[in-house]
């Protein structure tokens, strides 16, 4: 063989390679997945992926799959728990091998979602039942659900905000953080957890978007302007964190921060206050059971700003769960994703917000009844678009990167001013915002 | 590794000595001369499918504007690179690199202090090799379990200095400067045994009787290791300087678990796989790995024209 | 003192030190591992020593939890390939590179040595693809092919054995009518006995200590090896710093335990031929 020869195959071999191994994902378009008319006759053994290991290890999953068989006994349900979800999935849907039934990873453009996944029906018959429909709707048809609600918030521990002499919630950023400077005078707590080495508590910041304004049109907004401009929702939000940490009001070390451990620590009032979301509460509430306190000692608040006098929150879906269009069981896997969401009692069992229309709040949120906070639910018109000039810019509002700089930039670890971080996020998202806006 | 007296006194394997015979007839040497082949044809198999294709598929989508996953791409040209060289954000993280490169000055250094020095005979001399060995063999994300525990606020560190009467308030992960120093420790820490066994059997292989006839000449311990150990290493501290070197550019592992490229520590393989996967530009995130590879690649040519050295057939 | 005894005194001086250092990091998470959450949760400090010395509750949870019995049949299924794989590759591409001189034998070298460079997770999608168009994916051949492949300190180790054998052997052996296979599989293959035994160990505990490979290639549940197992009870949401303490010296140990079991052979691979 000579060096010619070699060096032929050699590229004859890649060429060959790379052809067949472009795009092999998502080149069938346009199937449905039909839910099942009688579910004796569903059969088929169909792979679940999710993100929450958790579950799948403590053998929990493996109970609602049971429970499932009762009404469906012809399918077995297997899960895959993938620990680092967003990168393995979006690997594998390089390929047709992503499950039958997976969550919409945020990778997935919009409009391609026909290509990847099977359809679940129309919006308009699908959207007198459950909430978020235009979240996965594509030329009228939906291609995902998601199983619970998810709602952002502060978790805090009642008792100490109690002992600092704050029952009523704060109405405005400067009393939220008077809030928590009366912590720090009076009690031993930290008043505020930033979470900062986790990094993803830190993304919670970005569901602040609605809140603010109670605009229901705030996703329209960040496609259109500058989400940090004086008095946008993410500019009051990110704001606010900055003065958190600038003040002294957060944790001494947030380079070595334990998300474990905060859970504990402010269930027993050694941390009074997070920002986090309504999935979370069930957690902190098991953290305080096992660790021997008053689980109802844990609270949740909204943020600190009210339009017309009353308090407002965004509703949103978590991660929706579809079908794969290369599935050979989507008739199960269709079954699954509506026994999942209408009777599994994941709901309930996460103190979550039902996606079914007019279901009642968990008791949990029952303090938001009585302060009357008034509940929307975001025009999600513009996500898709939001989403690529995120990518675009590399501003990255749902990776905790940018918000890490900005605790660094508040703790003095990093120079510069805030109002020129800002200006400068904002001048990268405008700038994308010409390219990603066509 | 390679003593070089020993290698040239061998007889080259293509110019057999005297006895052989008349020359070998025409379809054995052709089968000769295929032979190395064979014996590589499973290794370079697994070599340009496994390795090599990724490769050429990597530099294929550094041309193209994929986002890792769509079924559509559009060849971009050379968009990629030039977006690369023209955004200084995007070379920044290379400061980065500095720290991992003076931590392995400091870990070739102490490589080669702790392999002179146990070398020779010194009391309980297996234990402490197994002890600088030992940290190269422990799995990567418990060494970052570990090393986070050690660096938290009130941690390991912090103990160890309350025991000598400091208390530093000093968060040891907190600044740029300071996380980056840390992170490079670790990565001393993890990789020092490595470098460390090779040195040592560089070192053991040198015929003891040098250091015998260098001790009768009056030679002191620097004198031997200036003129009996440091030519023998050369060869393998060649090797090491180049792993060195691309290991300092493309450090990953430790820095990813233990800050995710938070307060300054990331790195270009972090940034690399951030864009790949948090921006979805996975063609500027390959040409960003192929421009890596091209650095590295310089760099160890650069290095092997400094440091000539044809004995070495591997490096 | 003299001066010599000085230098002697600050060479123990700066083993003892070295000793400290690398020690220490892993005795805590040790004494962590066997405190209970209680402790840890109140606040008891990196160096004071558990209540209960053998409070092995947190080796429990990480083990039970962790699906273990066929975690180590997958793991000994892989290893066994996969090192099988390398040392019959590395030791055939050490003999092919060393014994014969051929065209393009520094384009070979330079390709095996510049594959030692590429920084994988660079390629992982292009990787991911062809190991799927194999079929492999979430099977145990997919993590098997991925660590046969190119190991530049297996044939490191190789090359500098095949280099210590004398070659008038191969030549006796040619003159007595072996070929080239014969030679290999005879002569050198059965004196690179030393050297297998490093490259088995450090492969093997590469192999071992692996998460991404298995996470990425084998999601099934009843796939995990040991790594991925005992890291999965994780979660993306974490856990307790005394399990996770428990889980990373459940991974540890085994190494440990190979470690100083058969350091000699270690040593022996790294030092070509000291001991011969």
């Amino acid at each position: 063989m000579n060096r010619r020869t070699v060096l032929a195959t050699a590229a004859a071999t890649a060429a060959l390679l790379l052809a067949a191994c472009t795009g092999t994902g998502g080149t069938s378009k346009g199937a449905d997945a039909k839910a099942p008319d009688d579910p004796s006759k569903v059969s088929g053994t169909i792979t679940v992926l999710t993100q929450r290991t958790d579950l799948v290890q403590d053998g929990t999953m493996e109970k609602y799959a049971a429970e499932f068989n009762k009404t469906y006994p012809g399918v077995k349900v297997e899960f895959q728990a993938l620990t680092n979800y967003e990168a393995e999935v979006k690997i594998r849907m390089n390929t047709e091998n992503y499950g039958d039934v997976l969550m919409i990873p945020a990778v997935i453009k919009k409009a391609d979602y026909p290509k990847f996944f099977a359809s679940l029906g129309t919006v308009a018959e699908r959207s007198k039942k459950y909430r978020f429909t235009d979240f996965t709707a594509v030329d009228g048809k939906v291609y995902g659900q998601s199983p619970i609600g998810v709602m952002p918030g502060f978790v805090y521990n009642k008792r100490v905000w109690r002992e600092a002499g704050i029952t009523e919630w704060p109405t405005t950023p400067d009393e939220f953080l008077a809030g928590l400077k009366a912590i720090k005078d009076k009690t031993d707590a930290i008043p505020y957890y930033t979470n900062f080495a986790a990094g993803w508590p830190l993304t919670s910041w970005t569901y602040v978007n609605g809140s603010v304004h109670c605009d229901t049109q705030a996703t329209t907004k960040l496609a259109e302007g500058d989400p940090w401009a004086e008095g946008a929702e993410l500019g009051v939000g990110d704001t606010l964190l900055y003065e958190i940490v600038r003040r002294g009001l957060a944790e001494k070390d947030p380079t070595t921060t334990n998300w474990e451990e905060s859970k504990p620590r402010l269930a027993k009032g050694e941390i009074a206050t997070q920002w986090l979301g309504t999935w979370a509460i069930i957690q902190f509430q098991d953290a305080a059971r096992q660790a021997g306190v008053n689980p109802d000692d844990i609270g949740f608040m909204p943020f600190p700003a009210q339009a017309d006098g009353r308090f407002c929150a965004a509703l949103s879906p978590d991660y929706n769960q579809a079908v794969n269009i290369h599935s050979e069981h989507k008739e199960a896997a269709r079954a699954w994703i509506d026994w999942f969401t209408d009777k599994s009692g994941y709901v309930e069992d996460n103190l979550a917000l039902s996606p079914l229309q007019n279901a009642p709040l968990p008791e949990v949120l029952k303090p938001y009844e009585d302060a009357g906070v008034k509940l929307i639910e975001l025009d999600d018109a513009a996500g898709a678009q939001v989403k690529e000039i995120d990518a675009q810019s590399e501003v990255g509002i749902y990776a905790p990167d940018y918000r890490q700089d900005l605790v660094d930039l508040a703790r003095g670890a990093r120079q510069g001013s805030l109002d020129g971080f800002l200006d400068d996020l904002g001048e990268k998202w405008t700038a994308a915002q010409a390219n990603a806006g066509s | 590794m390679t003593d070089t007296t020993h290698k040239a006194a061998r007889p080259s394997p293509v110019a057999p000595p005297a006895p052989v015979p008349a020359k070998a007839p025409r379809g054995a040497r052709r089968w000769r001369g295929l032979t190395p082949w064979l014996f590589l044809l499973a290794p370079l198999a697994l070599l340009l499918v496994f390795t090599y294709a990724p490769i050429v598929n990597m530099v294929a989508y550094s041309f193209t504007d994929w986002d890792g996953v769509s079924p559509e791409l559009h060849y971009t040209g050379v968009g990629n690179y030039v977006e690369i060289f023209t955004r200084e954000d995007l070379f920044q993280v290379f400061f980065v690199s500095g720290y991992y490169l003076a931590a392995s000055v400091v870990q070739i250094a102490a490589a080669l202090y702790f392999a002179t020095i146990l070398g020779f005979n010194v009391r309980f001399r297996n234990f402490f090799k197994g002890v600088l060995f030992f940290p190269y063999l422990i799995n990567g994300v418990a060494i970052g379990f570990v090393f986070l525990y050690f660096f938290q606020d009130g941690g390991t560190l912090d103990s160890v200095l309350g025991l000598f009467g400091v208390h530093t308030d000093h968060a040891w992960l907190g600044t740029p400067t300071s996380a980056n120093t840390s992170l490079a420790g670790v990565s001393v820490w993890r990789y020092l045994g490595l470098n460390f066994v090779l040195f040592l059997g560089a070192i053991q292989s040198i015929p003891s009787e040098l250091y015998e006839a260098a001790e009768l000449d009056g030679a002191n311990r620097w004198q031997q290791f200036r003129h009996i150990i440091a030519p023998g290493i050369k060869p393998v501290l060649t090797l090491t300087v180049i792993l060195s070197i691309s290991g300092s550019l493309s450090a990953f592992e430790i820095p990813y678990i233990m800050t995710g490229g938070a307060t300054g520590t990331e790195t270009f393989v972090i940034q690399t796989v951030k864009l790949a996967f948090q921006f979805n530009k996975t063609g500027l995130a390959s040409a960003a790995a192929v421009v890596l590879l091209l650095i590295i690649l310089a760099v160890t040519w650069v290095q092997r024209r400094l440091v000539p050295d044809e004995r070495v057939d591997l490096v | 003192m003299t001066r010599r005894a000085v230098a002697r005194t600050l060479v123990y001086l700066s083993l003892l030190g070295a000793t400290v250092v690398v020690l220490l990091p892993l005795a805590v998470v040790f004494l962590t591992s066997l405190k209970s959450d209680e402790e840890l949760a109140n606040g008891s400090g990196a160096l004071t020593l558990p209540e209960k010395l053998f409070n092995v509750g947190n080796y429990v949870t990480a083990f039970q939890d962790g699906r273990m019995l066929s975690a180590f049949a997958n793991t000994a299924f892989i290893l066994l390939f996969a090192i099988g794989g390398t040392v019959l590759i590395g030791s055939m591409t050490a003999y092919a590179i060393d014994r014969f001189q051929f065209r393009l034998k520094k384009l070979v070298v330079a390709l095996f040595l510049i594959a030692a460079l590429v920084p994988g997770v660079t390629t992982q999608v292009a990787t991911f693809q062809i190991v799927t168009s194999f079929g492999m994916f979430d099977t145990r051949w997919a993590p098997i092919v991925l660590y046969m492949g190119t190991d530049i300190v297996s044939i490191y180790i190789f090359l500098q054995f095949v280099r210590s054998i004398p070659i008038s052997l191969d030549e006796s052996a040619r003159l007595d009518g072996a070929n080239a296979f014969t030679i290999y599989r005879r002569i050198i293959f059965p004196l690179l006995k030393p050297a297998i035994a490093t490259v088995v160990i450090v492969k093997g505990i590469t192999v071992y200590n692996d998460f991404y490979i298995p996470f990425l290639y084998m999601p099934s549940q009843d796939l995990g090896v040991i790594s991925t197992s005992l890291f999965r009870f994780r979660g993306p949401f974490g856990a307790h710093w005394e399990v996770i303490s428990a889980g990373a010296v459940l991974v540890i140990l085994p190494t440990l335990i190979v470690f100083l079991l058969l350091q000699r052979y270690i040593y022996n691979g790294f030092m070509r031929g000291a001991t011969r």
